[in-house]
């Protein structure tokens, strides 16, 4: 079968029109997608949701392991991981370029706090790496993970409201 | 007596094998996320896995033939090699994300860093595929899968607020989720449920087993009982994600906040039992998309295939399928987290759903291969509802994707 | 087109099935004598006249002379056409019986077709240990 090419003519003129809604169509959609990546503050507020996601669900561990319902392998696994999302979340926000000094001072804030859970965490994986009376207790970690949980909360509320 | 053995073997073996890694994480984090509100969307899933699994096992048992293998003859070879290379891709991620899963558990129970585990898990993926005998294959993970029961066992422990529970069941957008993300992980969890490679391999399996029409009575109860039971388990799941993580908004990202409801209303007992079933369930999983690789490849060319045979005589079957493990291996070994490549896999799943479907409606409609046993007037109008419903997932999965970020 | 075409001939009669190449023996798989599977019908090869030839009046209908197997899938479905030795053949006197699947009289072991697994069985799946166990 051999293929003929379409010639000039009305054949030419809707494939042009057609050419150009695509067109119109395509920046329109990445007009979309760029509009939908937010700025400093959508990014900022994500990370430390994340970061809160994981520091609950370390204290969840924590507790667990305290009250006898976990394995140490099983808390120590769970830890690696959500010190792994507040490494991700750091990352995160290191990575922004923020354009206003409010912006700035936000960033700052955020890899203060961020510094404050990995420093908690630190603690929480000590204390279960040293076999029972060895040096942070886990209640000591609990503790710590606590204050990075509250630093947390303060600060998602102050990002959220504008 | 040995009948109703048979049966209940069969049953319980549908059910510990219905969950896998894809089904572990999305309900996991649906429910961590949503709640209970996406619930009814695993009850479309598990009624749409049981008419297209019966359909295609009923292919296998009046044809003797696999979908695969008849795929092309009906088809042609253009839209046989186009349903292969997504179907085939798509199967090599889910084993990926089974293998993964695997050795994602194993670290859990064992505190070995998870990379160190998946060669070991795809060994013996592959030491079970070369050597042990299908049925023995199929009942030992099925059964061991069960297990999995605790998630059920532990949602009662923990003693939930029921009605709090039975009101979240109302299709309804939680207020911290927007629309968007709810409608994707609808998609995900639609994908989940009706993975693509359980057509291929269950239809494979009935050629295998050596089906024949005395045999569609068993399918038919395997399916209509079983798959429900294992879509249940997914609830529970959900559930316990719902009731432990949401309120203390946790979002669910790693294998190890799925179990902590688990460990939270059953201790250590719990814990440990939820593991066993978790590598027994992704191991079966991870088995049978290896499998279906296979025999995707080898019914499409036309190879010699099947675990009935010597791996000698079936050596492009076989060849393939180390391949697929390897591919596997390297994908895992560049440190990709495996919870993401499942949430990327189930939500491809359900892009590919159309692919791996209309052609068993198609076949089951065809007299030359169905002699009487062509599908009948109901299950045909529940084949095509279920065929928009699966076009209209797939068509707004991408541009879903793109909106939400992937569901972030 | 100078000249308006003669009118078709009526078909011969014939003894036997009216097979369509396309519906009935592309895609189709091959099963050797023993019922192992061989491969699928990739191509059909016809003898007759030439492309590009005037065909005179007389000239005999075009025959089936082969089924064909592997690369050939590829030029099938995308274009073009392997050169005549490259062209993986099973004769089609070997061909026993035409139904679902396309049965052959003769062992599938020393056929062109079965290169590729005999290749694949030698070298690299009999050498794993345990390659040749019987699974049942």
């Amino acid at each position: 079968m051999v293929l003929t090419t379409p010639g000039p003519g009305p054949a030419g003129r809707s494939t042009r029109t057609g050419r150009k809604h695509l067109g119109g169509l395509v920046l329109a959609a990445l007009a979309l997608l760029t509009g939908c990546s937010g700025g400093t503050s959508q990014s900022v507020s994500t990370a430390l949701e994340d970061s809160s996601s994981a520091v609950a669900t370390a204290r969840i561990a924590l507790r667990q392991d305290m009250d006898g319902k976990l394995t140490r392998a099983a808390a120590s696994t769970t830890l690696d991981d959500e010190l792994k999302e507040i490494q991700t979340s750091r990352s995160t926000v290191l990575k922004l370029s923020p354009a206003t000094q409010e912006e700035r001072e936000t960033q700052k804030q955020a890899l203060d706090v961020l510094d404050q859970c990995a420093a908690g965490f630190a603690t929480a994986r000590a204390a279960l790496a040293a076999n029972d009376g060895g040096a942070p207790s886990v209640s000591d970690g609990d503790k710590a993970l606590a204050g990075a949980q509250d630093a947390l909360k303060q600060l998602e509320g102050k990002v959220v409201s504008p | 007596m040995k009948r109703l053995l048979g049966v209940a073997l069969g049953i319980l073996t549908a059910i510990g094998g219905f969950v896998d890694i894809g089904d572990l994480v999305t309900n996991a984090v649906v429910g961590s996320r949503f709640g209970l509100s996406l619930v009814w969307v695993v009850a479309v899933g598990v009624v749409g896995i049981c008419l297209f699994a019966n359909m295609s096992g009923r292919v296998a048992a009046a044809s003797g033939r696999a979908t695969f293998e008849v795929i092309r003859e009906r088809l042609g070879a253009r839209a046989g090699l186009a349903n292969l290379a997504a179907s085939f891709l798509i199967n090599l991620m889910t084993v990926t994300a089974e293998i993964g899963g695997v050795a994602l558990a194993l670290q859990l129970a064992s505190s070995v860093y998870y990379l160190l585990w998946i060669p070991v898990a795809a060994l013996a993926v592959w030491l079970v595929v070369w050597r042990v005998r299908f049925t023995i294959m199929e009942n030992v993970t099925g059964l061991l899968g069960l297990t999995l029961i605790i998630f059920a066992v532990a949602l009662f422990l923990l003693k939930p607020d029921w009605g709090m529970l039975a009101g979240q069941l109302a299709p309804a957008v939680p207020e911290q989720e927007t629309v968007w993300t709810y409608s994707y992980y609808a998609i995900a969890l639609f994908g989940a449920a009706m993975t693509p490679y359980e057509v291929f391999f269950f239809s494979s399996g009935a050629v295998e087993e050596g089906w024949t029409v005395k045999d569609l009575l068993q399918e038919r109860i395997n399916v209509l009982v079983g798959f429900p039971l294992g879509g249940l388990l997914s609830v529970a799941i959900a559930a316990c994600a719902a009731v432990v993580l949401l309120p203390a908004g946790i979002s669910v990202t790693s294998l190890s906040q799925v179990v902590l409801p688990v460990a939270e209303g059953a201790g250590k007992i719990g814990l440990a039992l939820v593991l066993v079933g978790i590598v027994a369930a992704t191991f079966g999983a991870a088995l049978e998309t290896t499998l279906s690789s296979g025999y995707t490849l080898a019914q499409f060319f036309g190879w010699s295939w099947g675990k009935f045979r010597r791996p000698a005589e079936a050596a492009r079957f076989h060849l393939a399928m180390i391949v697929c493990l390897l591919v596997g291996i390297a994908v895992l070994a560049t440190g990709v987290d495996p919870v993401l490549v499942t949430e990327y896999s189930v939500v491809f799943s359900a892009i590919a759903l159309p692919l791996t479907y209309l052609p068993i409606l198609i076949v089951a409609n065809d007299p030359q291969y169905m002699r009487e046993h062509v599908n009948g007037r109901v299950v045909n109008v529940l084949g095509m509802v279920y065929l928009v419903i699966i076009l209209v997932a797939s068509i707004a999965a991408i541009p879903l994707m793109i909106v939400t970020g992937a569901g972030s | 087109m100078t000249s308006s075409p003669d009118p078709l001939l009526p078909a011969p009669p014939v003894a036997g099935r009216v097979l369509d190449a396309q519906l009935h023996l592309l895609d189709r798989q091959v099963l050797d004598h023993d019922g192992v599977p061989v491969t699928t019908v990739d191509d059909l090869e016809l003898s007759g006249p030439a492309v590009d030839v005037e065909i005179e009046p007389g000239t005999a209908a075009p025959v089936v002379t082969a089924l064909l197997t592997g690369p050939v899938l590829g030029t099938r479905i995308f274009g073009g056409r392997p050169p005549s030795s490259r062209l993986i053949r099973i004769p089609w006197k070997d061909v026993a019986e035409v139904g679902v699947v396309l049965r052959l009289g003769i062992s599938g072991e020393p056929l062109d077709a079965g290169w590729v697994e005999r290749w694949v069985r030698d070298k690299i799946i009999a050498r794993i240990p345990g390659g040749r166990h019987d699974p049942r």
